[in-house]
């Protein structure tokens, strides 16, 4: 790719008429969390062998203090287990994949146990 | 003239232009509001350099095909390297941009020559250093990126993901946590057995593909060391760098400057290995295969083809990687 075909990219009228364009394609995200209500993230893996359809559905139900974890969790073929939120790590373990979670987004765990907490007081 | 891209550990002008350069994107505002971004809360204008942050995680939120949920748009298949240089590329030309530079390059880290230090002396490195991109915490409190909560203009994470892998608006300091789910960085081994690899990518095109240059370098294989060379840098440093947002940390770029001072080395050494796949490929690996359109949310789109040889826009000071 030659430079002149890439002049506009550092212009900032047209990266801002292209992020206002892209992004009004882009789907809304979630509001807000459905605390208690958690949904199941299903994982599909589908392999032949020996001229045998295998279809194998994963389903996780995951809740940390109450708080249903809800993004989007994988297995791949080899049995490692992975999480969108954390994408550069994969797992044995689905625990040792939430304990990480609760290292690396600590506020959204503080919010899950005083929403806890409250919740059996009252 | 194309950019010269320079070890930020021995090119004392490459590294102050990039600490100003991004500190500059950090501050200007284009326009675009988190409204627009269709991220959820009250209106916050968005800078240029946190825009880089919202296409990096909206890449890995498009699965490629929808209809599975490993490969996505920019990672955990073979678009990995060459989306990473168009984002490399167009982040390098709004420094230009902004810093009045047309031949400013990105610095890279060599990370591998810190991967040789031991365990102990790595989180010493002079990468950490005050001078350079200051050290970790939660929030970092030294260098040019430490939070200041009485200084506005301090270095602020604005837009980040959240624990159910949403992109959320805040306002805090930039974390890091060296060493804490990994112990060492890469080391030159690793590196130099990535590049025996000759194949650039093969069947099933994902993380368990092997052997795989490109899988190799992103970290997913060998499985029994994963993570490896990209994935476990961005481990090893930590906090913001291990989310989807993790162009939050302006570290990002420089290990991402290295992955691909590496591939342009493999693709010295391999010079007839072609990426992988070709356009004949299977629909489903569509957004991979060579004439796919890479996801592009700031720019128009390019493809993996036009990203084989970035020459013109920008060379290495040394392709000794090892």
């Amino acid at each position: 790719m030659k430079r002149d075909e890439l002049a506009q990219a550092a212009d900032p009228e047209a990266i801002v008429a292209r992020v206002t364009e892209q992004a009004a394609e882009l789907p809304q995200q979630d509001q807000g969390h459905d605390h208690g209500h958690g949904s199941p993230t299903e994982s599909t893996r589908e392999v032949t062998y020996r001229g045998h359809h295998i279809l194998i559905r994963t389903t996780y139900h995951i809740e940390v203090d109450g708080m249903p974890i809800q993004g989007h969790m994988g297995v791949t073929n080899d049995g490692q287990v992975h999480y969108h939120a954390i994408p550069n790590l994969s797992f044995a373990s689905a625990v040792d994949l939430v304990k990480q979670l609760i290292d690396t987004f600590p506020e959204d765990f503080e919010a899950a146990t005083d929403h806890h907490s409250h919740g059996q007081g009252s | 003239m194309a950019a010269i891209r320079r070890n930020i550990l021995t090119d004392e002008t490459a590294r102050k232009n990039y600490l100003q350069g991004v500190k500059l994107l950090k501050q200007e505002q284009l326009g675009p509001t988190t409204t627009d971004l269709s991220i959820p809360g009250p209106a916050v204008q968005v800078s240029t350099y946190d825009l880089f942050v919202w296409w990096h995680h909206v890449a890995m939120d498009t699965f490629t095909p929808p209809a599975q949920g490993d490969r996505n748009a920019a990672h955990r298949g073979p678009v990995f390297l060459p989306w990473h240089r168009f984002k490399l590329i167009l982040l390098e030309l709004q420094l230009q941009r902004v810093l009045n530079d047309p031949e400013a390059g990105l610095p890279y880290w060599d990370w591998a020559a810190d991967g040789q230090l031991s365990v102990g002396d790595q989180p010493d490195s002079p990468i950490w250093a005050e001078d350079c991109m200051g050290a970790d915490g939660s929030p970092i409190t030294t260098g040019p990126f430490a939070f200041d909560t009485n200084d506005p203009s301090s270095w602020r994470v604005r837009v980040a993901a959240n624990v159910q892998g949403q992109l959320r608006a805040t306002n805090r300091g930039l974390r890091r946590a060296f060493g804490q789910s990994v112990d060492t960085l890469p080391d030159q081994n690793d590196v130099a057995a990535a590049l025996d690899l000759s194949d650039y990518d093969t069947s099933p095109w994902s993380t368990e593909s092997e052997p795989s240059f490109r899988n190799q370098v992103e970290g997913w294989r060998p499985l029994q060391s994963a993570p490896g060379l990209h994935n476990r840098v961005h481990v090893w440093v930590g906090g913001d760098m291990l989310s989807s947002s993790s162009p939050n940390d302006p570290v990002f770029y420089l290990n991402h400057c290295n992955e691909d001072r590496i591939w342009v080395a493999w693709q010295q050494q391999h010079p007839d290995s072609p990426y992988l796949p070709d356009q004949t490929a299977s629909e489903e690996l569509r957004g991979h295969r060579i004439d796919d359109d890479l996801l592009s949310l700031l720019t128009n789109p390019t493809t993996p083809r036009q990203m084989l040889n970035p020459g013109d826009f920008y060379t290495y000071d040394t392709l000794q990687v090892f």
